[in-house]
C-alpha cells in the first residue's frame, strides 16, 4: 500500500514544509495559530513514522520466517536506487545481512576523480551489480581507477533508522502538543514552532541519512537548532551565553567528527553507507565479508574522532558541560532536544557505526570507559544541584553515560541494549522535563527545588505522571527504565566474565550498579522534595497555584502510559532485540560474534560461549535475574536513601551534607566536579589572555602601521596645500609653471 | 618656401607675443575685466598661430576652426561679461581677490597687503642752469603744439 521509497522521503519532507510555512507566515498571519503546521505535519509524519516502522517490520519477517540473527533475505528486500539508472533488484544469492533499503532522492554533487587511486574500481561509471565485483584481486578491474567523490541524497530504511524515527517524531509531535499550553502568549509563539518544526526535519534526515556527508550537515543542522531554541529568549542573558557555550562546545566535537569523516573519506573511499561504484563503508560488501574493513590504527583513529563528535553532541564527558546550561532555553526544548532526541544522536552514530567499532577494541574500551565515567559522574553531581531541570539534565547526561557504556561493550546485546534504553530514555526523560515544565509553569517561572514544596495537593496529574517518570527513571521493577538498564549491566557483565579486557569491564559494570543507585536517590530526592512536604510557594506563582492546562497535562500522560508500556512491551519480549538486530551494522556485528564463537571452540554450540544475540540471551537469561535482583535491591536502597533523608526527615539533608563534605564531596558535588572551572582556567582565560594580547598588537603595532600610511599622504598634502588658495590666479600661475615645466622637459 | 616659411615665423612671433602679454595680464591684473580681456588675448594669439598654420599648410582646417573660435570667443564673453556683472553686485568691486572661498579649508583668507608708504617727496631743489646764466623762471606754455 504504502511503498518505503513514498514514505521515506515524506517523513522529513512534511516538517520541513511546516517551517517555512511557519517562517513565511507565522509573524503576521498565523500568528497564536502557528502551531497548527507545526503539529499537523509532526503528527503526519509521526504516523508515517510508524507506518514505516511497520513496512519494515513486515519485510524484516516476512523474509525470514522466523528471526534469526544473520538473517538471509530473498531477493528484492534490499533493492537499491542508484541515480540515473531504475531501481533493480539487487540478486543476493550470497546472502545480504540484515535489512536495509536505500532510497536516493538525487545526486547533489559530483567531483569526478577525487579520491586516491585504488584498485578494485570498475573502469565503466557502470555501478557493478554484484558485490563479488568488488574483489580487489578480481581480474576485470585490475585497473587502478580514482573513485568520484559523490554526494547522494539517499535515505534508508533499516531497523535503527524506523525506531530513531518513530521514537523522534513521536516524543516530537507530544512535545509539540504540549509546547501548545506551555508556550501560549509568548511573542516568539510563531519563532519557536518554526524552530521545533526544523528541528524534526534536521533530526529525522540524520537518522535516515545513508551517507557520512548528510549525517554531517544534519548533525550540524539539529546543533543549529539547538542553539537557536536555547536562546529562544535571546533577551536574557543567561540564555544567550547559554546558546553560544552549547554552540563552542559543541564545535569541539564536530571538528573530531569532521576530521573522522576526512579519515573515513581517504581509507575507504567513499562516505556512503551503502555499496555504490565502491563498497559503502557499512554497505553489504563488507558487512557480508566480500571486502575487509581497515583495521588497525586507523580504525582506532576514525573510530576515537567520531566519538570525540558523539561526546560533543551527546554532552559525554569532556564535552558535557553545555547541556545543564543549556536548560535555560524552553522547557519544551528541553524535553525534545536536550533529553529525548538530538542528545542521543551521538548514540545512534556509534551504533550505526558498529562495525567500525568491532575493528577496534581500543576504540570500544575508549567508548565504554568515556560513557562509564560520565554516568557516573554526572549521577554524583545531580545529587546536591537544587534546581530542578539541571538536575534532569545531569540525570541525561549520565543516561547517555549508560547508552555509551553499553555501546562500548561492543556485543550485538550491548548495542541493542544502549539503543533500547535510549528509546525508553526518550519517554521518561521527555515525561520527567515535561512535568518539570509543568510545575515550572505552576511556580511563575521558578525552578529550585528549595523554594517549593508539597504540590502533590495543587498538581495531582504532575504529580503522578512525574512519580511515574521517576519510577521509570530509576528502573524500578515494571517501568521502562528496568527493562533498559538491566540489559545494559547485564551485556557489561557478561563481556566482563568472556571477552577480552574484563576487568575493566567488570569495573564499569560496578560503576554502573553504582550510577543506578545514585539514579534512584537524586531521582527522588527531586520528587520528594517538589511534591511532598508541607506546602510552599514561591511568591512568583501567585496566590494559587494551579495544575497547568489540559494541553500540558496530556502529553503528560500520553508520556506516563508509554513509559509505563513500552518497557514492559518490548523488554521481555525480546521484540525490540529482535527487529534491531535486523539492522544490517547489527546483523554484521552478531555474524562476526557467531563466527568468533566457532573460531573459539571449533564447531560446538555457539550459544555457550558467546556474546550473541538473542538465543543466547535467553539462555543467559537466569543468569541475569541475579543481575536484575541486585539493580533492584541498588535502586531500592537508593529510593529509600532518599525517602528517609527528604520525606521522612529521618536524617537530616545537612548533617548528611556535612558528613560527605569531610572529603570534599559535597563541595565536589555541588560546584558540578569544577568542570565549569577548569575549562575556565584551561580554555576560557588562555584564549581571553591570547584575544587581548591580539588586540593590543593589532591596536598598538598594526593600526599605528596604518595610521603612518594614512599619515605619509597627509603630510605631503600639507606641504602642497597653500597653493589652494582660492585665488585665480595663483591656479593660472600653476598652470603656467607646470607648462613650463612640461615645454622644458620635452625640448630638454 | 622661404618666404612662406619667413612669413609663418613672423605670424608665430606675433601670436606668441600676443599669448604671453596675455598670460602676464591675467596673472598680474586685479580687475575682472581687464583679466577676460587678457585671456581673450591669449586666445588670439593661439588663433593667430592656428590661422598662420593653415596659411602654410594650405589646409582651411585650421581657418574653419579659428571661426568657430571666433563663434564661441562671442559667446564666452557674453557669459564671462554677465559673471562679471553679478560678481560685482554682490562685492561692488571688480577685484578678483575678494573672491577665494574655494581655497583649502585650513587656508587663511587672502588679505591685501597694506600698500607700501609713498615716498617722501624729494625736496625741490632749484635747477641750476649750465653754468653762469640767470635762471629764468618757465614760462607758462599757452597754446600747445606737439610739433614744437
Amino acid at each position: 500500500m504504502f511503498d518505503i521509497a513514498l514514505l521515506l522521503p515524506l517523513i522529513p519532507a512534511l516538517p520541513l514544509a511546516a517551517a517555512i510555512i511557519i517562517g513565511a507566515l507565522g509573524p503576521w498571519l498565523l500568528r497564536n495559530r502557528s502551531h497548527l503546521p507545526a503539529v499537523a505535519a509532526i503528527g503526519l509524519s509521526c504516523a508515517l513514522s510508524l507506518l514505516l516502522l511497520w513496512s519494515v517490520h513486515r519485510e524484516t519477517t516476512a523474509s525470514a520466517g522466523q528471526y534469526s540473527p544473520w538473517a538471509t533475505h530473498t531477493a528484492g528486500d534490499a533493492a537499491g536506487r542508484y541515480p540515473k539508472s531504475p531501481p533493480r533488484d539487487r540478486p543476493n544469492a550470497a546472502g545480504t545481512v540484515g535489512f536495509e533499503r536505500i532510497v536516493c532522492l538525487w545526486t547533489w554533487a559530483v567531483v569526478d576523480r577525487a579520491g586516491v587511486a585504488r584498485a578494485g574500481l570498475p573502469a565503466g561509471d557502470v555501478p557493478p551489480d554484484e558485490p563479488a565485483a568488488f574483489a580487489p584481486d578480481s581480474a576485470t578491474d585490475s585497473a587502478m581507477a580514482r573513485p568520484a567523490f559523490s554526494i547522494q541524497i539517499a535515505l534508508r530504511a533499516d531497523p535503527l533508522t524506523a525506531v530513531m524515527l518513530a521514537t523522534v517524531t513521536l516524543v516530537s509531535l507530544v512535545v509539540a502538543v504540549y509546547s501548545i499550553g506551555y508556550m501560549h502568549g509568548d511573542p516568539g509563539y510563531w519563532r519557536f514552532f518554526a524552530y521545533i518544526s526544523l528541528f524534526v526535519f534536521s533530526m529525522t534526515m540524520l537518522v535516515s541519512a545513508s551517507n557520512f556527508i548528510l549525517l554531517y550537515v544534519f548533525w550540524e543542522a539539529v546543533g543549529l537548532c539547538s542553539y537557536l531554541l536555547i536562546g529562544f529568549w535571546y533577551q536574557k542573558p543567561e540564555a544567550a551565553a547559554a546558546g553560544k557555550k552549547a554552540f563552542i562546545v559543541n564545535r569541539v566535537g564536530d571538528f573530531g567528527f569532521a576530521l573522522g569523516v576526512f579519515l573515513l573519506w581517504t581509507t575507504y573511499g567513499t562516505l556512503d553507507f551503502h555499496d555504490g561504484v565502491l563498497p559503502g563503508i557499512l554497505g553489504q560488501a563488507r558487512l557480508s565479508g566480500a571486502v575487509p574493513f581497515v583495521g588497525g590504527a586507523t580504525a582506532t583513529a576514525i573510530c576515537l574522532l567520531l566519538m570525540l563528535g558523539a561526546c560533543g553532541k551527546s554532552a559525554q564527558f569532556p564535552l558535557h558541560v553545555w547541556l545543564p546550561d543549556a536548560m535555560e532555553g524552553p522547557t519544551p526544548v528541553s524535553a525534545l532536544i536536550h533529553a529525548a532526541t538530538m542528545v542521543t544522536a551521538g548514540v545512534y552514530m556509534v551504533a550505526r557505526c558498529t562495525p567500525l567499532y568491532l575493528a577496534s577494541a581500543e576504540a570500544q574500551q575508549v567508548v565504554a570507559v568515556i560513557g562509564g565515567a560520565t554516568a557516573l559522574m554526572a549521577a554524583m553531581i545531580a545529587i546536591t544541584q537544587t534546581d530542578l531541570k539541571r538536575i534532569l539534565a545531569y540525570s541525561t547526561i549520565s543516561q547517555l553515560g549508560y547508552m555509551f557504556l553499553a555501546l562500548g561493550a561492543g556485543t550485538l546485546v550491548g548495542v541493542t541494549a544502549g539503543m533500547f534504553h535510549l528509546f525508553t530514555h526518550a519517554f521518561f526523560k521527555a515525561l520527567l522535563f515535561l512535568g518539570a515544565g509543568s510545575v515550572m509553569h505552576a511556580m511563575g517561572g521558578v525552578i529550585d527545588i528549595r523554594r517549593f514544596g508539597g504540590l502533590r495537593h495543587v498538581m495531582p496529574i504532575t504529580h503522578w505522571t512525574f512519580l511515574v517518570g521517576c519510577l521509570g527513571l530509576a528502573g524500578v521493577f515494571p517501568l521502562a527504565g528496568f527493562w533498559s538498564k538491566d540489559p545494559i549491566l547485564a551485556a557489561l557483565h557478561e563481556r566482563a566474565a568472556t571477552g577480552s579486557a574484563g576487568s575493566l569491564y567488570s569495573g564499569l559494570y560496578l560503576a554502573g550498579m553504582l550510577g543506578a543507585a545514585l539514579t534512584a536517590f537524586y531521582t527522588f530526592r527531586a520528587f520528594f522534595a517538589t511534591f511532598y512536604g508541607p506546602l510552599r510557594t514561591p511568591p512568583e506563582a501567585g496566590h494559587h497555584a494551579h495544575e497547568s492546562p489540559p494541553s500540558m497535562t496530556g502529553p503528560l500522560l500520553v508520556l506516563a502510559v508509554a513509559t509505563a508500556v513500552v518497557g514492559a512491551a518490548f523488554g521481555p519480549t525480546h521484540l525490540f532485540d529482535r527487529f534491531l538486530a535486523d539492522t544490517p551494522s547489527l546483523a554484521y556485528a552478531n555474524r562476526l560474534a557467531e563466527h568468533a564463537a566457532v573460531a573459539a571452540v571449533g564447531n560446538a554450540a555457539p550459544a555457550s560461549l558467546a556474546t550473541p544475540a538473542v538465543p543466547a540471551a535467553h539462555a543467559a537469561h537466569d543468569a541475569h535475574t541475579v543481575i536484575a535482583l541486585l539493580s533492584q535491591a541498588v535502586v531500592l536502597a537508593g529510593i529509600a536513601l532518599a525517602a528517609l533523608v527528604y520525606l521522612g526527615r529521618v536524617i537530616e539533608a545537612e548533617r548528611l551534607a556535612a558528613v560527605l563534605d569531610r572529603a570534599k564531596l559535597y563541595t565536589l558535588s555541588y560546584r558540578k566536579m569544577f568542570w565549569d572551572e577548569i575549562y575556565q582556567a584551561l580554555i576560557v582565560w588562555p584564549t581571553w589572555i591570547a584575544a587581548k594580547l591580539s588586540a593590543d598588537f593589532d591596536r598598538l603595532a598594526i593600526d599605528k602601521l596604518v595610521d603612518l600610511c594614512g599619515w605619509l599622504p597627509k603630510l605631503l598634502g600639507s606641504a602642497l596645500r597653500p597653493l589652494q588658495n582660492g585665488l585665480v590666479q595663483y591656479y593660472a600661475l600653476a598652470m603656467v609653471v607646470g607648462l613650463l615645466l612640461l615645454l622644458g622637459t620635452l625640448l630638454w | 618656401m622661404h618666404y612662406e616659411l619667413a612669413l609663418l615665423h613672423n605670424y608665430l612671433i606675433v601670436g606668441a607675443m600676443l599669448f604671453c602679454i596675455g598670460l602676464v595680464g591675467f596673472i598680474s591684473r586685479r580687475n575682472m575685466i581687464v583679466m577676460f580681456l587678457s585671456a581673450e588675448m591669449m586666445l588670439q594669439g593661439v588663433s593667430l598661430s592656428l590661422v598662420a598654420f593653415s596659411r602654410t599648410h594650405n589646409d582651411f582646417g585650421g581657418q574653419i576652426l579659428v571661426v568657430f573660435i571666433i563663434a564661441v570667443a562671442a559667446c564666452e564673453a557674453a557669459v564671462a561679461l554677465a559673471l562679471v556683472q553679478v560678481l560685482f553686485a554682490r562685492r561692488k568691486s571688480l577685484d578678483i581677490t575678494l573672491w577665494h572661498q574655494l581655497r583649502e579649508a585650513d587656508q587663511p583668507p587672502f588679505q591685501d597687503q597694506p600698500l607700501a608708504e609713498p615716498l617722501p617727496e624729494k625736496p625741490q631743489w632749484p635747477r641750476l642752469p649750465p653754468a653762469g646764466v640767470q635762471p629764468v623762471p618757465p614760462t607758462e606754455i599757452t597754446d600747445y603744439r606737439p610739433d614744437v
